[in-house]
């Protein structure tokens, strides 16, 4: 008998307790909501909960992007890739550090180091990319970078990458036909000689 | 599955369902609505693992560790790292040492949080489940500050981190733990005291010490049990032999020794002790110390193997590295807690109903990437 009303008093006073959390919450709801409208607000939000600017991250994790004109085709971040995501193909350039103007492509980087190489592909499957960052760190001239956060100069944050083909998320950072402009210079140059 | 005899039905529950925490098939044998064995059905989340593992590099497999145990990601990594570290005899600075463990007890809060909310969620609370995310979120803004993920971190480094931590981090933890710990008790009694919570989880699933330990069940689920077993304390590994903290034991406040509901309160209460080792790892967090300094410039283990354990939220997190002297592991085996939580499910869940199986499975707290690795 005494079980069955401690029991009553037990169900009725916690669901109580809970609802009164509950009841606090909506009260004070005003100024902590947590959900972000998506579409029309998007998340780089300063002062999104704990109140961080995204500027202020060590590091972003996003999409990567590559620079072309100081990636020197070192490969050394395909070699770090755990994943094997990124295709780099490379072709002996002409004369090294030189511009070749036919097909954009820059001799000397911005740290001042001369290109013996053209990049003539270079590509990053980002549906297989698994974000772990570990491209970025080997490079010798910091050309590959995800976008946004500290990078923010280098290239505003890009996370947003839906497709409507899979093949789209392929992203081909070689200059546009470096590898047919190489051949025919190489072609032309034979003829002269 | 034996024989089946005339009033007995087979049962599948998954391996697509939200209560089973993952892609895990459990078959049951039900007499009515009572249980009579259950075959847990693994496999459907092997990503081979070990086997990727003997491929490709030491430091790449730590991107891997990570998304064995997605939860709890910065401590796969920590066991990781502690396994090479061993097994190369590297000494790393104090610095790395505390950011590593602020890390980790961040990381163990944010696991039990989801652990306890999603309990709750299972019997069909779904209230706290909200309080605990939206919390957790909190933590992992933290992380994401400091290594740009907010899930699979890829953060501890064998021999260092990838980072040290950005400006303004030990403001916003202590701005965050001042924020929390009064949200513990507020979780205490929304959860935990709730009459309806308690009935059906108090006295259900009980798992004797001798059970656990026979299983090798370890972790919150071996210590609900009355066992005092923490690796931090029993066989401290980095620096967590420095701080304070108690191991929280199963009592049956509200039935027996070891039931679905001590499984639930002993989380809650390691919540708390992470709180306290988190609060003393930033008092005694050294100002200078290249977190880069131990890092080897390649990471060439000597011929040999190493078995190295740690505390992860789950429980005994051991790591097997057999290297044949070049740069990747020649062998790598993990040892899983969850897998172990998972064996004993058939043992404490015969005899009950169908609607307490749920319950059992929600408090062992599995995550199936990590037992099917
Ligand atoms: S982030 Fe990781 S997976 Fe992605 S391209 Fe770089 S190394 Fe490969
Ligand atoms: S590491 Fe840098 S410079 Fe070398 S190939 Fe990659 S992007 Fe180019």
């Amino acid at each position: 008998m005494k079980r069955y009303f401690t029991d009553i008093y037990e169900s009725v006073s916690s669901i109580l307790g809970g609802m009164g959390i509950t009841l606090m919450h909506l009260i004070k709801a005003r100024n902590d909501n947590v959900t972000l409208q998506y579409p029309e607000e998007k998340w780089p939000r300063p002062e999104r909960n704990i109140g961080f600017d995204h500027n202020s991250y060590n590091v972003i994790r996003s999409r990567l992007h590559v620079d072309m004109d100081d990636c020197i085709g070192c490969l050394k971040c395909e070699r770090a890739c755990p994943v094997d995501c990124i295709k780099i193909v490379t072709e002996k350039a002409p004369v090294r550090g030189e511009d070749l103007k036919e097909i954009k492509h820059k001799g000397i980087t911005s740290n001042g180091t001369r290109k013996a190489l053209v990049v003539t592909r270079f590509d990053i499957d980002m549906s297989e990319c698994c974000y772990c960052n570990l491209c970025t760190y080997p490079c010798p001239e910091e050309c590959i970078f995800m976008t946004g956060g500290p990078n923010a100069k280098k290239h505003p944050i890009d996370y947003e990458f839906s497709e409507p083909d899979r093949s789209d998320l392929i992203y081909r950072f070689a200059k546009k036909g470096a590898k047919e402009g190489l051949a025919e210079m190489n072609a032309k140059q034979e003829a002269e000689a | 599955m034996g024989v089946v005899h005339g009033q007995e039905m087979v049962l599948n529950i998954g391996p697509q369902h939200p209560a089973t925490h993952g892609v895990l098939r459990l078959q049951v044998k039900t007499d009515g609505e009572v249980i009579s064995e259950i075959t847990p059905y693994l496999g459907y989340l092997h990503r081979c693992f070990e086997k990727h593992c003997e491929n490709v590099t030491y430091e790449q497999v730590i991107p891997f560790t990570d998304r064995c145990d997605y939860l709890a990601s910065m401590t796969m990594n920590f066991g990781y790292v502690v396994a090479v570290e061993k097994l190369m005899d590297i000494k790393v600075n104090d610095r790395v040492q505390h950011i590593r463990v602020i890390m980790a007890e961040l990381q163990r809060i944010a696991s039990h949080l989801l652990a306890t909310g999603v309990f709750g969620l299972d019997l069909g609370a779904f209230t706290p489940f909200l309080h605990m995310l939206r919390d957790r979120e909190r933590i992992i803004d933290l992380f994401e500050m400091t290594c740009g993920a907010r899930l699979l971190y890829n953060y501890m480094w064998v021999g260092g981190l990838s980072h040290d931590l950005p400006k303004g981090f030990v403001e916003a933890t202590l701005n965050f733990l001042d924020y929390f710990e009064p949200k513990i008790d507020e979780f205490e009694n929304l959860l935990g005291h709730n009459k309806i919570f308690v009935e059906r989880t108090a006295d259900i699933g009980i798992m004797p010490a001798e059970v656990a330990i026979n299983f090798g069940v370890t972790g919150p689920n071996l210590r609900a049990s009355g066992v005092n077993w923490d690796l931090r304390k029993d066989d401290p590994y980095s620096i967590y032999d420095k701080f304070d903290f108690n191991v929280p034991v199963g009592q049956g406040i509200k039935g027996t020794v070891g039931d679905s509901w001590d499984r639930f309160y002993v989380r809650l209460q390691e919540i708390r002790e992470s709180v306290k080792i988190v609060r003393q790892a930033i008092d005694q967090l050294p100002k200078d110390g290249d977190v880069h300094q131990s890092m080897p410039k390649k990471i060439r283990p000597p011929k040999g193997s190493i078995y190295s354990r740690t505390e992860s939220p789950r429980g005994d997190l051991g790591y097997y590295i057999e290297s044949d002297g070049s740069d990747t592991p020649s062998r790598l085996k993990m040892r899983s807690p969850a897998f172990t939580a998972l064996g004993v499910l058939d043992e404490i869940a015969g005899g009950w109903l169908m609607s307490d199986v749920l319950a059992i499975l929600g408090s062992l707290d599995i995550v199936l990437g990590e037992i099917d690795r």
